[in-house]
Parts: C-alpha cells; sequence; structure tokens
C-alpha cells in the first residue's frame, strides 16, 4: 500500500463494506467504510476508507446499489489518516495488481486476490457482491474460472489476446490444462518418457508459464535440503528417469471413492458428561465421550473439566479422591520446580547463558502472545506474569528442550480457560508431551510431518501434488506454521479450542492434523492454480489464510478424507497406512509395468474399512487411465 | 559479474542517471508507484536480527504504515511487497521477515539466497542484539552466498528510538564505530513505533544498492577517490543520521 500525493477521482463508491486484509485484526472486522474505484495519474486503484458513523448513515440514505460518479471529484468527508493506534487505515489497491476475485456462496463476500498472493476479504453489508463485479466490468478484463464458478480470473493485456486467438481457433472447448490432460489420457501406446517431454512442453505453452524465477528456485533448493529427513524414510520405488520420473509411489495409483458427507454433531454437554461418571467419580466411559468430542467439541463451561483429562493431567479412572490427592502433589512439584529458577541470582545467571537465553526469549514472547484478548490485554496484566512464570518453569521441566518459539502460542489458550498457574503448567505438559518433537533442535519432528503431508496429498489429490511439486513447493514449507502450533495462528480464539480438543482424541485416526492440512488445501487447491501461483505466492496466500477458514467445514472435508481412505485401505501403500495408524503390511512394493493394466477395483463402501484385497504389489496403475508425471521430482523429502 | 552481487538477475536492468550518484545527498523517497512509464526494478530485501528486536513491525509500518505494539512473534517466513519510487526509479521491494531462533536457523537461511539487500537489526534498549549484529552479519555472508561482503548493501537499523533516553544501552556513537569496523554500512536509527525514520531506512538501503549497482556498470574513471575497497566514496552516504559521513572521518 502506499499514500498517493494526489488527489484521486472518483469513478464509483459503494457504501457499507467491511473489508480485511491479512494485516488486520479482529477487531477490525467490524468498521465499515466505502469502497471506491479511484483513478489517479499512476493508474486506476480499488479504495476502501473506514467511515464515520455520520457518514454512513448518510450514504445510506443514498440508492444503496453502486453509483457512478464520473468526473465527480471528493468532496465528502471520511476518516482519513490513522486509527487511535497509529495505522493508517485507508487500504488501496491498484486494479493491475489484482489477479482474480472470488464470491463466496452466500454472495455476501469477495475475496480479492493479488498477484503477490496478497489477500482481502470485503464483506458487503448492503447488497451483494455480484453489482460490485458488474461495476468491475468497466476497468477490468476478466473471465469466469472453470474450474470454479464463483472464481474471476482477472486477464492481462497479453491473456486476452492469447485467449481470443484460442477462441478463434476453436481448438479448445475446456481450458487448455484439461486438453492436456485428456491428450495424455489417450495416450496408451508411447513410451513414457517421449510422451511427457512432448506433453510438458506443450503445457509450458498453452499455459504460457512465467520464466523461471531463478531465486525462488534456489531457495526451495536450499529448503529442500533443509526439510529432508535425516533418518532415511521407507524407500519409495520409483523408475528412474533422467529429468521426469513416474511416481512411482506405490499407491499412487490408488483410486479414491467420492467422499462421503460427515456432518459435525453437538459439542459434549454437561448432562453428558455427568453421565459417564460412576459414584466414585471415575469417568467410566472415556472411549464413547471422545467419540462425542471428536464429533461436536465440548461445551465452553465443561472445557475446565474435561481438558484434564485430554491433556493426561487426570487420568480417566481416577477416582474423585484420587484427583484430590493428585492436584495436590502435582502442586508441590510444579512449585519446587518454580523454586528452582525463582532462586537463581543474577550472578548465577551470569555463568549460565542457555538459561539466561531461554528468559530473555520468554519475557519477549509473552508479551507478544494473544495480547489482543480480553485475557491478556493491557499492561500490567497479572496473566502475564503467569504465562511467564509457567514458561519458565517449564524450561526447568525440561531443560533439553527449553523454551522454543511457538510454545507460548501453545500455553495461552490453555492458561486462559484453566485460570490457574498450576493447572495451566500440567495441561501444558500434557499438550507438549503430545507435539514435543515439533519443537526439537533437529526439527525431525516437523520435517516428518512435511513430508507425510505431501505424500498424503499426492494420494489424494495428485494433481495439486504435481502442481506443487511444479512450483517449487513440494516441501510443503508452506504449511509450516500450521503444523508447529497446530492452527493456533490461523483460527480464532473459540475456533482454536474446538480444533485442538478434537485434535486431542487421537480420533479418528493418528495424525488427524495432516488430514485437516489437506482438507484446507483442497479447499485452496483451485485458487492456488488458476491463479498460477508460484512459490512466494503460495507461501503468501497461505500466510494470508489466517483467520479465514472455516472450521466446522474443514473438520467435515478432513474426516472424509479420512473415510476415503479407510474405504481402500488395503490398497493403502504401507508408507501411507503408517501416517494414519494402521499397521504396515509388509508386502515388497515391485513396480512392474507388465501388471499396468491390472487395474484393482477399489471397494467403495465407504462404511467398510476392512482392508480389501489388494493386487499384491504397488502397481503402477493409473487411475482412470491417467498418467501422472512430473519434472525432476526431489523424492528424497518426500 | 561483480563480488558480492547476486548472481540470479533481475527483471530489469537497472540504469542510473548521472544525478543519483551524487553522495550524501539524501535519496528522494517517492511513496507511490509509476505503473505506466515502466515496470518497477525488483529488490529482495532480508531483515535479520535477534527476536524482539521490532523486524515485523519495521516491515508493517514500512508497508502499510500500521503499528501493533502486541503483534506476534514470527512464525516460519512472512513477506510483504512494496512499491516506491527512489530519486524517479521504481522500485518493488520484497521484504523477508523470518523468526529469530537459533532453533530455526535451518528453515530460515535459504531464504537469503538471492538477496538484494540485508539490514541488520538491533533494538537501542538490548545490548545483546547489538552484540549480535556480527553473528547475523556472517550468517547471511555464509548462506546467500555473497562472494565478497564488502560490497553488499547492509544496513544497520537501530530500533526502538523511541524508548526514554535511560533505557538506552546502545549510544549511537558506538553503534557507528561498529558499522566503521564492519563494511561501513550506513547507520539508521529508527522507532517503528512513532514511524521515525522507518521510510528513510528502506530509502538509505535501496539508494546504497543503486550506487553500488550503478558502479558496476560503469568503468572506476569517476571514482578516483577509490583506493581500497573499504573507503570507497559510494558507502559514505548516508541518510540518518545525517552526518555519517562525516563522523566516519572524526572516528
Amino acid at each position: 500500500m502506499f499514500e498517493p500525493t494526489e488527489q484521486g477521482k472518483d469513478i464509483s463508491i459503494h457504501s457499507g463494506v467491511v473489508l480485511r486484509g491479512a494485516n488486520t485484526r479482529e477487531d477490525d472486522v467490524h468498521s465499515t467504510g466505502t469502497l471506491s474505484i479511484v483513478e489517479y495519474t499512476f493508474g486506476k486503484c480499488l479504495e476502501w476508507k473506514p467511515t464515520e458513523v455520520s457518514v454512513v448513515s448518510e450514504s445510506q440514505d443514498q440508492d444503496p446499489e453502486w453509483s457512478l460518479v464520473n468526473t465527480h471529484t471528493r468532496t465528502r468527508t471520511v476518516s482519513e489518516g490513522t486509527d487511535s493506534l497509529g495505522r493508517s487505515r485507508t487500504v488501496r489497491i491498484l486494479l493491475c495488481d489484482l489477479k482474480s476475485f472470488r464470491i463466496n456462496r452466500s454472495g455476501q463476500q469477495l475475496t480479492l486476490m493479488l498477484k503477490d498472493g496478497t489477500n482481502y476479504v470485503v464483506y458487503f453489508q448492503l447488497f451483494n457482491a455480484d453489482s460490485f463485479v458488474s461495476s468491475l466490468k468497466g476497468f477490468l478484463k476478466f473471465i469466469k474460472s472453470r474450474k470454479d464458478r464463483n472464481m474471476y480470473i482477472v486477464m492481462e493485456a497479453e491473456d486476452s489476446v492469447l485467449e481470443k486467438s484460442f477462441a478463434e481457433l476453436d481448438l479448445f472447448q475446456e481450458n487448455a490444462s484439461d486438453y492436456v490432460w485428456k491428450f495424455v489420457k489417450n495416450l496408451h501406446d508411447r513410451p513414457y518418457e517421449t510422451t511427457m517431454e512432448a506433453c510438458s512442453k506443450l503445457t509450458d505453452i498453452l499455459l504460457h508459464k512465467e520464466p523461471t524465477r531463478p531465486v525462488e528456485e534456489a531457495v526451495a533448493d536450499l529448503l529442500n535440503r533443509s526439510l529432508t529427513l535425516d533418518i532415511p524414510q521407507p524407500t519409495i520405488l520409483n523408475v528412474a528417469g533422467e529429468e521426469y520420473e513416474v511416481i512411482g509411489e506405490p499407491g499412487v495409483s490408488v483410486v479414491l471413492p467420492p467422499r462421503p458427507p460427515c456432518p459435525r454433531g453437538a459439542p459434549l454437554t454437561q448432562e453428558q458428561w455427568e453421565r459417564c461418571k460412576d459414584t466414585d467419580g471415575r469417568i467410566t466411559n472415556s472411549e464413547a465421550l471422545k467419540e462425542m468430542i471428536f464429533r461436536g467439541g465440548i461445551s465452553p463451561t465443561l472445557r475446565y473439566e474435561v481438558w484434564k483429562y485430554l491433556l493426561n493431567y487426570y487420568p480417566w479412572e481416577a477416582t474423585n479422591a484420587e484427583r484430590i490427592e493428585l492436584k495436590n502433589k502435582k502442586t508441590e512439584e510444579y512449585f519446587a520446580m518454580k523454586l528452582q529458577w525463582k532462586t537463581m541470582t543474577p550472578e548465577q545467571e551470569t555463568r549460565f547463558s542457555d538459561f539466561r537465553d531461554r528468559k530473555s526469549l520468554i519475557e519477549k514472547d509473552v508479551n507478544r502472545t494473544d495480547r489482543t484478548h480480553p485475557y491478556y490485554h493491557g499492561d500490567n496484566n497479572d496473566h502475564l506474569v503467569q504465562l511467564y512464570d509457567i514458561l519458565m518453569t517449564y524450561v526447568m521441566y525440561n531443560f533439553d528442550l527449553g523454551y522454543v518459539q511457538g510454545m507460548s502460542d501453545l500455553l495461552s489458550p490453555i492458561l486462559c480457560l484453566m485460570d490457574s498457574e498450576v493447572e495451566a503448567f500440567w495441561c501444558f505438559v500434557g499438550f507438549m508431551n503430545k507435539v514435543s518433537t515439533n519443537f526439537e533442535m533437529d526439527q525431525e519432528g516437523m520435517k516428518l510431518q512435511l513430508s507425510q503431508l505431501h505424500s498424503l496429498v499426492v494420494l489424494t489429490d495428485p494433481q495439486l501434488a504435481q502442481y506443487l511439486d511444479r512450483h517449487e513447493s513440494g516441501n510443503m514449507f508452506f504449511c509450516f506454521r500450521w503444523l508447529l502450533v497446530l492452527f493456533k495462528r490461523e483460527f480464532n480464539a473459540n475456533d482454536i479450542l474446538m480444533l485442538w480438543e478434537i485434535l486431542w482424541t487421537d480420533l479418528p485416526c493418528k495424525n488427524f492434523l495432516l488430514l485437516v492440512c489437506v482438507a484446507v488445501l483442497d479447499t485452496e487447491k483451485n485458487v492456488l492454480m488458476e491463479n498460477r501461483y508460484g512459490f512466494t505466492e503460495i507461501l503468501k496466500h497461505i500466510n494470508d489464510l489466517s483467520l479465514r477458514i472455516e472450521l466446522p467445514w474443514t473438520l467435515s472435508k478432513a474426516e472424509g478424507i479420512y473415510h476415503q481412505l479407510m474405504a481402500v485401505a488395503g490398497l493403502l501403500p504401507d508408507h501411507i497406512r503408517v501416517i494414519i495408524g494402521l499397521e504396515p503390511q509388509l508386502k515388497t512394493a515391485i513396480i512392474d509395468s507388465e501388471e499396468e493394466n491390472a487395474t484393482a477395483e477399489p471397494q467403495l463402501d465407504v462404511n467398510d474399512s476392512r482392508p480389501s484385497h489388494s493386487t499384491g504389489s504397488g502397481n503402477v496403475i493409473f487411475g482412470n487411465n491417467e498418467v501422472s508425471f512430473e519434472r525432476g521430482i526431489n523424492l528424497s523429502y518426500m | 559479474m561483480r563480488k558480492g552481487k547476486n548472481k540470479y538477475g533481475r527483471q530489469k536492468a537497472f540504469k542510473m542517471s548521472a544525478s543519483n550518484n551524487v553522495a550524501g545527498g539524501a535519496p528522494r523517497v517517492s511513496n507511490f508507484p509509476n505503473r505506466n512509464s515502466q515496470r518497477s526494478t525488483l529488490l529482495k530485501v532480508v531483515i535479520l536480527g535477534d527476536g524482539g528486536v521490532g523486524k515485523s513491525c519495521l516491515m508493517n509500518r514500512f508497508v502499510s504504515n500500521h503499528f501493533d505494539e502486541h503483534s506476534f512473534h514470527t512464525i516460519g517466513v512472512e513477506f510483504l511487497n512494496k512499491d516506491i519510487e527512489i530519486n524517479g526509479e521504481a522500485y518493488t521491494l520484497q521484504i523477508w521477515d523470518t523468526a529469530g531462533q537459533e532453533r530455526f536457523k535451518t528453515l530460515r537461511t535459504p531464504f537469503y539466497r538471492g538477496s538484494d539487500i540485508c539490514l541488520l537489526t538491533y533494538a537501542v534498549d538490548d545490548r545483546t542484539s547489538f552484540q549480535n549484529l556480527a553473528l547475523w552479519r556472517t550468517e547471511f555472508l555464509y548462506y546467500a552466498d555473497v562472494q565478497e561482503g564488502s560490497t553488499f548493501p547492509f544496513i544497520v537499523i537501530g530500533n526502538k528510538v523511541d524508548v526514554p533516553e535511560s533505557e538506552k544501552q546502545i549510544s549511537t556513537e558506538e553503534a557507528k564505530a561498529w558499522c566503521l569496523e564492519n563494511g561501513n554500512s550506513p547507520l539508521v536509527e529508527t522507532s517503528a513505533k512513532d514511524a521515525t525514520n522507518v521510510e528513510a531506512a528502506f530509502g538509505a538501503a535501496v539508494a546504497a544498492w543503486a550506487r553500488l549497482e550503478a558502479r558496476l556498470e560503469r568503468p572506476i574513471v569517476e571514482d578516483t577517490v577509490d583506493l581500497s575497497k573499504q573507503q570507497s566514496p559510494h558507502r559514505t552516504s548516508c541518510c540518518m543520521p545525517a552526518s555519517t559521513a562525516e563522523s566516519n572521518k572524526v572516528i
């Protein structure tokens, strides 16, 4: 964004518009403003300005439709400049930076996507997005996406020419990439390498791929090396090729059945919870409880109690008396550890740099963790002291791990809910026991998850996997933040509580978090591919999704993906089976091109999760006669 | 190709006009892009420094002119783009901001590759962050694969100058002395909080880059004073504090 020195000329104004960008905080969501198309000498801009209340009412009297005010210079007063925090709140987007936009299902929201991957979401309060889109028509040339009917792609000048010439040729009924895929499908009898070489070149020409960006390639290359697991993973067989490799990952051939709908349920209620307790206070039916929690989360007032079980502070089978005893013991233990660092003298600290460094980083991070949340708001907030004390005590509890950035994010919602230093500490310990590998020095836990995520995408959506691989993103680094702090930065304070309690049930399978990632990527797939985003834009787009992911929808989808996988469980290759917690079948995966046509018939009954019969080897079978190929894919990080 | 230059080329060849080469003058930073005339030059800028010195805040102040005292610490890698015009030239700065903790080093360093400018950042109320500048500089040079550090445009930024005098641990003089010993990088003292010198810092960075680039494209004829690499005249100019060039001589 920038501050023009000249006065712009409004071409089109509309009011009652809320705009959210990646830098917009939750509390900004509710400020209404006007969205205009403004003409400057350097180009036309979309300009959003927050409105004073009086201005809103004034404009509500006017025709709520877009009014064309050509050659009319702006005279109205809008709150120019900065807000109380010194933020300049006008948002200005050059039309030539706009890559695409998408209207959401209800038609009240519009996502603007810029060429560099930045997102803005526009909420229309007084009318729907269609009338805005039609008013854009005069200034931008755009076409409807063929893959997503709610998405519009802005045409560059050269694009329009190309599109036109294609249209004149009347060659392609569908868009260029579909054409290529069809072409590939129909070629059975030719050697792969030749075909793929030819097709890939054709794809590049048809998609008029942007020139290669050497900096991005170099960065991605180094990143691949950083993310390569030191521990060798189960060997993945592939047909060796110089530049192109047939994806020989066994199981790529598995055809998934359609995704079943998985409706969410209601949260666990106090009544249901109490019913599961026996007279001594033992929880008798923890598995059934976990099922309910997985299905619908926990009622907010009940979380305080149930989380202590989910986080292994209280054993399910503990009686009331045993819990009291445990609590006393744990309280003592906590304060003993707290005393250890509390009594560290400044002189001791001077000779203890590891301790000093951790202390200093915790101090800094506590001051920038969830400070907009009412619980941590304001200066001299006691809760910040507790956050600090717990993290410092955790350093003493697990000095090998110490403090790693991201931990304060995981602790903050727990403390807020428990509102007790001791209980929050032990629940945090339970959480850390589940995810501590994320924070280890060698980062092996993160690397493993990223590579597992890649494997899952290869299996569930080869087209997306191929796209990511071809755009230097096969290392899945752009999902790093999702995994490190389990989506903490991506969801608002309420949603994150529900997501975490669902993940803590370990249902429906191991690594369900990864399936949640696959679900979000599935939702974003069209946007990434239709915008032809590269490495940096993918990273930006995914970063910008923060606070804009719909949780229940994503959870349903993730569960649906789980059922898809289970429906073909017997056909899944071992490395996938291991990810979702199934026993490996220890079959030798052999790539046998002679068996190429022996397509396995997957079981389509999604309710039947029994292993089905497989053809006995990980054939390179191309589902629906599709051929998958990719360029020089670096299998070392897969 | 010059030593120290990244080897990946740029979207647009950079051409300097003679008037831009005047040493000592503060660059004219204009804050709107001129897209009609030509494509802008894309420059990759990396902000480095200890956790909590205000890297993300500097970036957000510069790009969106907003400051959030309680913004989160960065996890992973983030970047923002910003179009600016300096001395009549249009630039797009792609500014990369990373997590500072040692643990995430392997995931941070790949992003140094292909950088055009590096901002080394410390907080004036945090001596450790100042002491670590040398480590950041070394880490950058190593992983950015810059062959000769002395000709790479580093800018040293002392952030948080808004803190009360009593809390300051690093004086301007001390910082200048460090800069002089470490490639004679320009020093800019900033406050992302009250917007002091933030634009000037990025402007100085681009100007430093442009001067180096200009020197490369034209033979050394003009630089008659250039007897040693360290004391080349194009290095002595800087915008803030305004008197860097002179004070360097004094020290």
